[in-house]
């Protein structure tokens, strides 16, 4: 499967940068280990051999908060993805396989999800909190962001639930945890594998809207409060672009390498998207 | 994914859409008769109520609130120059003191703006509102014994002789604004309590009336029966439209294009603007004038915040070189541990030789050393310390209204120094209006708040809103002083006799006493200088703006500073 995949070079490229991304998120805090949080110059001191992105507003090192950032805001969107995914399977699957009454009401009350705007959502739970930890974050954005997923996987698995091979294994006596398990989560793996890219890949996005509004995660850095300051330290009227360019950029990449990523999973598990590579 | 994509691409949308509104309002009005302002405007307008202790939008603002007292809609007697430290006429022709009697003269043409005429009584009327209601000048009636109104022209104060405060009585002349008595009284008979009245169609006697309100825009219009157009004028702007701002940012990049003409925000590096027509009152660094001080008021009922040698450490915690350099754009001399301005007309109180015996400045390893010596605190797994008695220190909030970036920036430094020290400090920058309520009804951990800024009292007013417990009411009921309600019996005596002593040596001596009881205590935490109004203007649209050079108004667009109304052209 991965041959096949590398063959791909959309899928190469996307991957290699996502990796590059990935590892300087996560090795780079543990190589340069100063707090990011230190100020160590003055109000957006230009970027020179020792600070390679300059300072921020308030004299912090915008390369050490950059590599720390990149790590904050992985781990949000992975925590999101991975709580959304789960949710959203768990739903769509207990629906779609199930039926009837369970069905209706699941799905209604993901449509009323639905029909709210998740910002809102987003929003009302961050101001209530009292503390917002990266984790935290996290699992806002994962419990507000899973009822595209659950509608997707509904259909999937009501159209899964009739095929032969899931009929025989309920005449077998096999247990329905083991049939949900076995005979119907693997058919839609890829789906799901692809729902959890995107999710991740929105819930970046969505810390950094969260943290431009001033609700970002607490006594800690992420790719949105760095853009967060660097729009409240005026770095686009002052002409410090080494403050708003790069977490820009990077935000811009992950999103793009995430997509891209998804699409060309999306073309490798369905063939008849399949181009002739 | 497309979801995300629309949602982020709407907000750049609206960011986009919030710029170019701007111009878009101006084009409403003919540019040439409209001048625009920004900086004081930040929400909604909900009340117009100069008397109510909540806030009150602009054009009206607040009594006794400094420099939100605009001018515009309501007046006051006198009013006040931050430049020169005086006051100047406004409603009064001036006042004399003879022993403890302050006589008011009221300038013969005074009306309001629905015709009625403005006497002495609705003076009386206004000062007495205080001593009724609760309201943010009650404290007078502890300094004077009566106010009245022996002619239509003249108002007679009388001082309390047991609590003399002359410096603030007087200083109150530019501080109460005069409230028509003919629909006040009406308010006040249907038993309406004044502080909840919104008056959202005021009138006043100024030379402005509010024209229109909304979310995004207030527009006040001259009014051009004016009874001070046979005094001074009218003056030159026929509207003045403040456009509401979400922050400092849009208002600044606003100004820079021409789209605010005078601005009251704080704007790092306003040097790079020079060529846009953008300046201020002086034209080299320092280029703002010191006037007041943002105190960081501590919330001393609070567990952990509640022992001296806790705020302590936090002080020595807090980086005041790195605040004065980048959240302050170089605007400021790092912050002293001192109540006391160490320039302009406060600089012979200020000794810099009992701020460095007494007080703090920025020392980490002090700070480390009161947590683990004398307060024998263990730092947790966390790197938070813990005192003996299991009280971690922090989680604690510093808030600040949300868009101030100066005061945001300021306090993410404090956010760092203090994590940096072993103190879990976040921020939390909240709505303007909840950011004031929650600071009037103490229901915050630390909170940045502007103290009173330079004034005809001396430093009097700041101490006594820093200090004073003796009208402090209870967390949850609003306050108008003192918000983290800290107390000390010392204070009183020594805020009493400050207020009556009239000798340079007396006044030395006693602001010397209260500022080594603040230092001890530390029941809020100076965190930088600032002007008392930032003041900027843009040329492109307007000319002729007071600047030290031409020093014909003072720096405010408030107060005084109105003066430049007159004397602006359109370009």
């Amino acid at each position: 499967m991965l041959r096949s995949l590398l063959k791909n070079s959309r899928f190469t490229f996307s991957a290699v940068l996502l990796l590059i991304i990935v590892l300087v998120g996560v090795i780079g805090p543990l190589i340069r280990r100063a707090n990011p949080l230190f100020a160590v110059g003055g109000r957006y001191d230009r970027p020179d051999s020792k600070l390679w992105l300059g300072t921020d507003a308030i004299g912090n090192d915008v390369f050490l908060q950059l590599i720390h950032g990149i790590g904050n805001s992985l781990y949000i969107g992975l925590v999101a993805g991975v709580i959304a995914t789960l949710i959203g399977v768990i739903i769509g699957l207990s629906a779609g396989y199930f039926g009837g009454l369970l069905d209706e009401v699941l799905m209604g009350m993901t449509n009323v999800f639905i029909t709210i705007p998740t910002i809102v959502i987003l929003v009302l739970l961050s101001v209530t909190l009292n503390s917002r930890s990266t984790v935290l974050l996290g699992v806002i954005i994962g419990v507000t962001s899973w009822p595209w997923t659950a509608r997707a996987v509904r259909s999937q698995a009501a159209s899964l639930r009739s095929r032969e091979h899931v009929d025989v294994a309920r005449l077998s006596g096999i247990s329905t945890p083991r049939i949900l398990m076995g005979e119907i989560l693997p058919y839609m793996a890829s789906y799901v594998v692809m729902a959890f890219v995107l999710q991740m890949s929105s819930g970046i996005l969505n810390e950094a809207g969260l943290s431009l509004l001033g609700l970002g995660p607490d006594n800690s850095i992420s790719l949105g409060k760095l853009l967060q300051g660097a729009l409240q330290g005026e770095a686009l009227r002052t002409g410090a672009y080494w403050a708003i360019l790069p977490p820009t950029l990077i935000l811009a990449l992950i999103s793009f390498a995430l997509l891209m990523v998804q699409s060309s999973l999306d073309e490798y598990f369905n063939p008849r998207l399949r181009r002739n590579t | 994914m497309s979801q995300t994509l629309k949602k982020n691409a709407l907000w750049l949308t609206a960011g986009l859409l919030a710029t170019l509104s701007v111009s878009a309002q101006a084009q409403n009005l003919p540019r040439a008769q409209t001048l625009i302002v920004s900086g004081w405007q930040y929400d909604t307008p909900t009340s117009f109520n100069p008397v109510s202790p909540a806030q009150s939008a602009w054009p009206v603002g607040n009594t006794n609130s400094g420099t939100n007292v605009y001018e515009l809609v309501y007046e006051t007697l006198m009013t006040f120059n931050s430049a020169s430290g005086k006051l100047e006429p406004l409603l009064a022709t001036g006042y004399t003191q003879k022993g403890n009697v302050i006589t008011v003269k009221m300038q013969p043409a005074a009306k309001w703006q629905d015709g009625k005429t403005l006497t002495a009584a609705d003076v009386v009327y206004s000062f007495e509102l205080g001593k009724r209601e609760a309201l943010s000048y009650s404290n007078l009636w502890d300094y004077v014994s009566s106010v009245k109104a022996p002619d239509a022209k003249t108002v007679v104060i009388t001082l309390n002789p047991k609590k003399l405060n002359p410096g603030l009585v007087v200083n109150y002349l530019g501080q109460i604004v005069i409230v028509p008595q003919h629909i006040f009284a009406a308010v006040e008979k249907e038993k309406t309590p004044l502080a909840q009245f919104t008056n959202l169609k005021p009138v006043g006697s100024g030379p402005y009336k509010v024209s229109t309100y909304n979310a995004e825009r207030v527009v006040a219009i001259r009014d051009d029966n004016y009874w001070g157009k046979s005094v001074w004028g009218l003056p030159a702007p026929k509207y003045i439209l403040h456009p509401i701002f979400k922050g400092n940012d849009s208002a600044n990049l606003a100004l820079s294009q021409g789209n605010v003409d005078v601005s009251q925000s704080f704007i790092p590096e306003i040097w790079k603007l020079k060529d846009k027509g953008v300046g201020t009152w002086l034209s080299s660094e320092p280029y703002y004038l010191p006037g007041s001080i943002p105190l960081l008021v501590v919330n001393t009922t609070k567990k952990g915040l509640d022992n001296p040698l806790v705020r302590r450490a936090i002080a020595m915690s807090i980086n005041y070189p790195l605040i004065a350099k980048t959240a302050m754009s170089n605007y400021s001399v790092p912050a002293n541990a001192s109540l006391l301005l160490p320039s302009g007309n406060e600089k012979t109180l200020f000794s810099a030789a009992e701020v460095k015996k007494n007080g703090w400045s920025y020392n980490p390893q002090g700070a480390v050393d009161i947590l683990e010596k004398q307060l024998k605190a263990k730092k947790g797994g966390d790197g938070i310390y813990v005192l003996p008695d299991g009280t971690r220190l922090g989680p604690w909030k510093l808030a600040a209204p949300n868009g101030w970036t100066d005061w945001n920036q300021a306090l993410s430094v404090v956010a760092s120094s203090g994590k940096a020290v072993g103190i879990d400090l976040r921020t939390d920058f909240p709505q303007q209006s909840v950011w004031q309520t929650n600071l009037n009804t103490g229901d915050f951990d630390l909170a940045l708040n502007g103290s009173t800024g330079v004034s005809a009292a001396g430093p009097w007013p700041r101490f006594q809103a820093a200090m004073d417990s003796r009208d402090t009411p209870k967390i949850g009921e609003n306050a108008f002083s003192n918000y983290g309600r800290y107390s000390n019996p010392q204070v009183a005596p020594l805020l009493d006799k400050a207020a009556a002593a009239t000798s340079a040596a007396d006044q030395k001596n006693l602001y010397g006493q209260l500022d080594a009881i603040f230092q001890k205590d530390v029941p809020a935490i100076p965190l930088m200088y600032r002007p008392y109004e930032f003041y900027e203007f843009n040329t492109a649209h307007w000319t002729g703006f007071p600047t030290s050079a031409d020093p014909y108004a003072a720096p405010q667009n408030a107060q005084a500073g109105i003066k430049m109304l007159y004397k602006i052209k359109p370009r």
